[in-house]
């Protein structure tokens, strides 16, 4: 896998489009089933009810027909997913796991924390046209469908989270196969390999890399530079509002403490969060006395300190895939304020979560020559 | 548990009493829970303080102590004996330092009051989240491993077989003797090196308890001060031997620097360039001569060889360089002989001397700079740059170089294996320069001679002898081993198996549990750091004695 933002393959595969990329998403994987390049597919499926998606471990081909490689909404962020299924090693059963580039950039970052066992999955994603907000689908299922499908053809992503319409990585390859839907004529679609697992599985499918990616790659280029342009002007309305300490306490003090941010948060992986602990269980004397020093204090306290806190933690492996703020009932913007942090925590150490998976983590790295600017502010 | 604290404050002569308002740090503590008595006591440190703290322990049925008093460093271990002869567990204790860090620091009474009672109530606000700590002891096993049978294995086995132990001595040739056999003489006595060394490995396999490995190498190493388990593999028959130690000894020595990266020098290119080592050899086979079997008319000996591309200087080669010129003159007493020098080091009592009685007619030492060996007919040209930067020449027939030393191979294989980390120039890191220059960070294993570092024969002896004594003096034939009571604890529910503890303990007291995909503390090799706790992003690891709970209390009292 590669440093850059873009493949370094020059060379895909071009398929037809049949009925709908969809369909021929799923044939491909039929197809692969078919040929034992994997034993089992994991890969959204609309619930029962209809109104969300959850991913499944397929092994019966019949049963993706019903599924959705590329869902409207994200219930479940697929790291999740794959590190549950391998975290405890995964030696017997090849999976091909079909996510968002977002989902296989947190794939990425777990595996560098070995949540997971990536030996013998395959990862496969797609030009991403964003996610709609969760909540749309709970409550109107049917018109978010159609909003999504209209917005897939016509690349609108106005109806997106807004996180999403701040993404330039929607088409990051990261994984092992990657499915182009830009840059062509609507008819066909790109498949182009990133791996030598990749590679193999096209040689075992008989899928010559025959054609010219070009199209695809200035076409993501475009896209990647416009939604680039914008997410650095969001983040720069986003830090002037709450660039100082009054207005960051003003946005989080509508949080009321229910840790959902983190718990949907695909590299939160410690099984105790600290701010759950018994070490933020204080007793009435200590509230008291914090009371007394500050004047008063409010109960829960640390709601500010949890985000603080959280974002300390995760932002130089966050990958922006916008659970947090999904899962969020009060609608505080936490994937964009965390979005604009991690973008910055993350050039501090020429770090992209999720970009490769042999650049190791900055806080497991020690170098002696690094963050001069840091030492200069403390003398 | 019903807590009974008592507060001691020393006045330390007049060292806290003058500077400190002791009467007002009482007061402050008086109060506080769990508090049974606060008294001000002369000097708690002395005998008569002892038994004052130990009388008060039993008058007050205390079941925690806090003193008052100096750095830790003085007199922590003392005031835990006090405790523990008082019959409570020394870890229900905490020492606050009102002496270096308050009364020493200001001449301000008052700010130093102010600090005093901080520390004091951080003292107490500590010990009351202790828990007692139990001492373990372990069997340990005398024996004694020791890699390399250069001049340090050798002298270091011969001292610790006297002590009837077995001794393990793993070399990878297949003789014994290192470098120093191909030396002829030392310097600068100029007494025999190679004969001696050869009467030394002589007696060395005739003693029964020292087993001698050749063209073998060390394969593992697993364990723990006092019982190591090593695996040693012979190169040539391929079987392996297994067995336990108590100590391991690392004398790697060293090796030349690979002068194919000073292209300038022209070795290997043309014929009468060569090593020090290579002329070591020529010299003692009693035939200096060149390529073309006659006498060499002038040599030109050029020294540092490697320095700016290692960094460091080897300390050895200019003598061994002037010893050569007194090789040559012995055997060739008309030579001509040109030493090229960018620095001289000789330091040491008798080194100048040899220096100064080495000169004479023939005999020229040259500062210079950008040295470039060419051919010129049958005899070799030497451009350089003398010291008022002008070019110049010299033409000679043999040209020795004298490289810088580096570390032997075995050591990046060995630190790797080990964990025993790598200090500058890649040689072993000695667990402190100046105060354990021959221990590393793994207790139990010792660097000796040039595996440290490059030194000369009696610096490596010296080394030698010295990891003996330590050796003799720490793990003693049926003495019980009493590893670190300040441990790292993993948590079975809390840890993620990231396994990011691995990589950062540098005494290879984390082992990962592949079964339960957690990593494991061996608390016997443990030495307490703390870093797997920092380290670790899940929270999973918590120090003994310094628990998050145990430093919270503490801060919150020291920065209220």
């Amino acid at each position: 896998m590669n440093k850059s933002a873009e493949t370094s393959e020059k060379k895909g595969a071009v398929l037809p489009i049949k009925t709908s990329i969809q369909d021929s998403i799923k044939d491909l994987l039929k197809n692969g089933i078919d040929h034992c390049v994997f034993d089992a597919v994991m890969i959204p499926l609309r619930v029962p009810a209809g109104d969300s998606f959850s991913y499944v471990l397929i092994k019966n081909k019949s049963l993706l027909n019903d599924a959705f490689p590329l869902p409207p909404t994200m219930s479940v962020q697929g790291a999740k997913a794959v590190s549950s299924v391998t975290r405890l090693g995964n030696r017997n059963m090849k999976i091909a796991a079909v996510m968002r580039p977002c989902e296989i950039r947190a794939t990425i970052e777990l595996t560098k924390l070995d949540q997971t066992d990536l030996e013998n999955i395959i990862l496969i994603s797609m030009d991403c046209p964003g996610t709609m907000p969760i909540l749309d689908m709970v409550n109107e299922p049917e018109k978010t469908m159609t909003l999504f499908n209209d917005a897939t053809k016509s690349w609108d992503d106005t109806q997106m989270r807004p996180v999403c319409q701040i993404c330039d990585k929607s088409s990051m390859v990261a994984g092992d196969l990657h499915i182009g839907t830009l840059g062509t004529d609507k008819k066909s679609f790109f498949i182009i390999p990133n791996s030598t697992k990749g590679k193999d599985i096209l040689e075992k499918l008989k899928l010559p890399l025959t054609d010219s990616i070009d199209s695809w790659n200035k076409k993501v280029k475009e896209n990647s530079e416009k939604k680039l342009k914008k997410r650095q002007e969001v983040h720069s309305d986003l830090k002037n509002k709450i660039g100082d300490l009054t207005n960051l306490l003003d946005i989080f003090s509508q949080c009321i403490n229910c840790h959902n941010c983190m718990r949907v948060c695909p590299i939160c992986s410690c099984r105790l969060c600290y701010f759950d602990s018994n070490k933020v269980k204080h007793s009435s004397e200590e509230y008291l006395q914090r009371a007394k020093d500050k004047g008063s204090i409010r109960i829960l306290p640390d709601t500010t300190l949890f985000h603080m806190g959280r974002m300390m933690h995760m932002s130089l492996s966050c990958v922006s895939c916008g659970s947090c703020e999904d899962a969020c009932p009060m609608s505080i913007p936490v994937a964009q304020i965390f979005s604009m942090v991690a973008d910055e925590t993350q050039r501090l150490f020429d770090y992209v979560a999720g970009r490769c998976l042999e650049e190791p983590l900055p806080l497991r790295t020690y170098k002696e020559d690094e963050l001069h600017e840091v030492e200069d502010v403390h003398g | 548990m019903n807590r009974k604290i008592g507060v001691y404050i020393c006045e330390c002569g007049p060292n806290i009493a003058e500077k400190i308002d002791i009467d007002k740090v009482i007061e402050a503590v008086t109060s506080l829970n769990d508090i049974v008595t606060v008294e001000r006591y002369k000097l708690l440190c002395s005998e008569a303080g002892k038994n004052y703290l130990t009388e008060q322990i039993k008058k007050h049925s205390l079941t925690h102590l806090v003193v008052a008093a100096c750095s830790p460093r003085d007199h922590q271990l003392t005031f835990m004996e006090v405790c523990e002869n008082a019959k409570i567990n020394p870890y229900l204790f905490q020492l606050a330092n009102i002496r270096e860090q308050c009364a020493w620091v200001t001449d301000n009474k008052e700010e130093a009051t102010k600090k005093a009672i901080r520390l004091t109530k951080a003292a107490i606000a500590r010990v009351r989240c202790h828990s007692p700590l139990e001492k373990k002891e372990i069997e340990s096993n005398p024996d004694i491993l020791i890699i390399g049978g250069g001049i340090a294995g050798i002298e270091a086995s011969l001292q610790l077989a006297h002590s009837n132990r077995k001794i393990y001595l793993v070399e990878k040739n297949s003789f014994l003797g290192g470098l120093i056999k191909n030396f002829e003489k030392k310097y600068p006595e100029m007494q025999p090196c190679s004969a001696s060394i050869l009467q030394k490995i002589e007696t060395i396999k005739k003693i029964s308890n020292i087993k001698i490995f050749t063209d073998s190498e060390v394969q593992e190493i697993l364990g723990f001060f006092g019982n190591f388990e090593v695996k040693v593999k012979n190169k040539k028959e391929k079987d392996i031997e297994s067995f336990n130690v108590g100590a391991v000894v690392f004398a790697t020595g060293s090796s030349l620097f690979d002068i194919n990266k000073n292209p300038q020098y022209g070795y290997g290119k043309f014929d009468n360039v060569l090593t020090s080592l290579e002329f070591e050899q020529m010299n003692l086979s009693k035939k200096i001569v060149l390529k073309n079997n006659k006498t060499p008319k002038s040599v030109a000996i050029i020294y540092c060889v490697g320095r700016t591309d290692k960094g460091y200087c080897s300390e050895i080669c200019c003598m061994y360089s002037i010893k050569f010129v007194r090789y040559l003159k012995d055997n060739i007493p008309d030579i001509k002989i040109v030493n090229f020098y960018s620095d001289l080091c000789i330091p040491g009592k008798s080194h100048q001397k040899f220096y100064e009685q080495t000169q004479g007619e023939n005999i020229d030492f040259i500062r210079a700079e950008n040295i470039d060996i060419t051919k010129k007919g049958e005899q070799l040209n030497i451009s350089y740059d003398d010291e008022t930067n002008r070019k110049k020449n010299c033409i000679v027939d043999m040209v020795i170089l004298s490289p810088a030393l580096e570390p032997s191979v075995d050591a990046a294989k060995l630190a790797e294996f080990t964990g025993v980390p790598l200090g500058d120039g890649d040689f072993f890191a000695e667990e402190h320069e100046k105060l354990n220059p021959v221990s590393t960070s793994t207790q139990g294993v010792f660097i000796a001679g040039c595996a440290q570092g490059p030194k000369s024969i009696s610096d490596t002896i010296i080394q030698a002898e010295a990891v003996t004594g330590k050796i003799l003096s720490s793990l003693i034939p049926g003495k019980k081993i009493e590893p670190e009571v300040k441990v790292s604890q993993i948590s079975e529910s809390f840890c993620i198996g990231c396994k990011t503890c691995l990589d950062i303990c540098s005494y290879g007291a984390i082992t990962f549990d592949e079964m339960n995909k957690i990593s494991v503390v061996n608390e016997v090799i443990c030495r307490g750091c703390g870093n797997c706790v920092a380290a670790c992003p899940s929270g999973a690891i918590t120090l003994k004695h310094f628990t998050f709970n145990q430093i919270y209390e503490e801060l919150k009292e020291a920065v209220q």
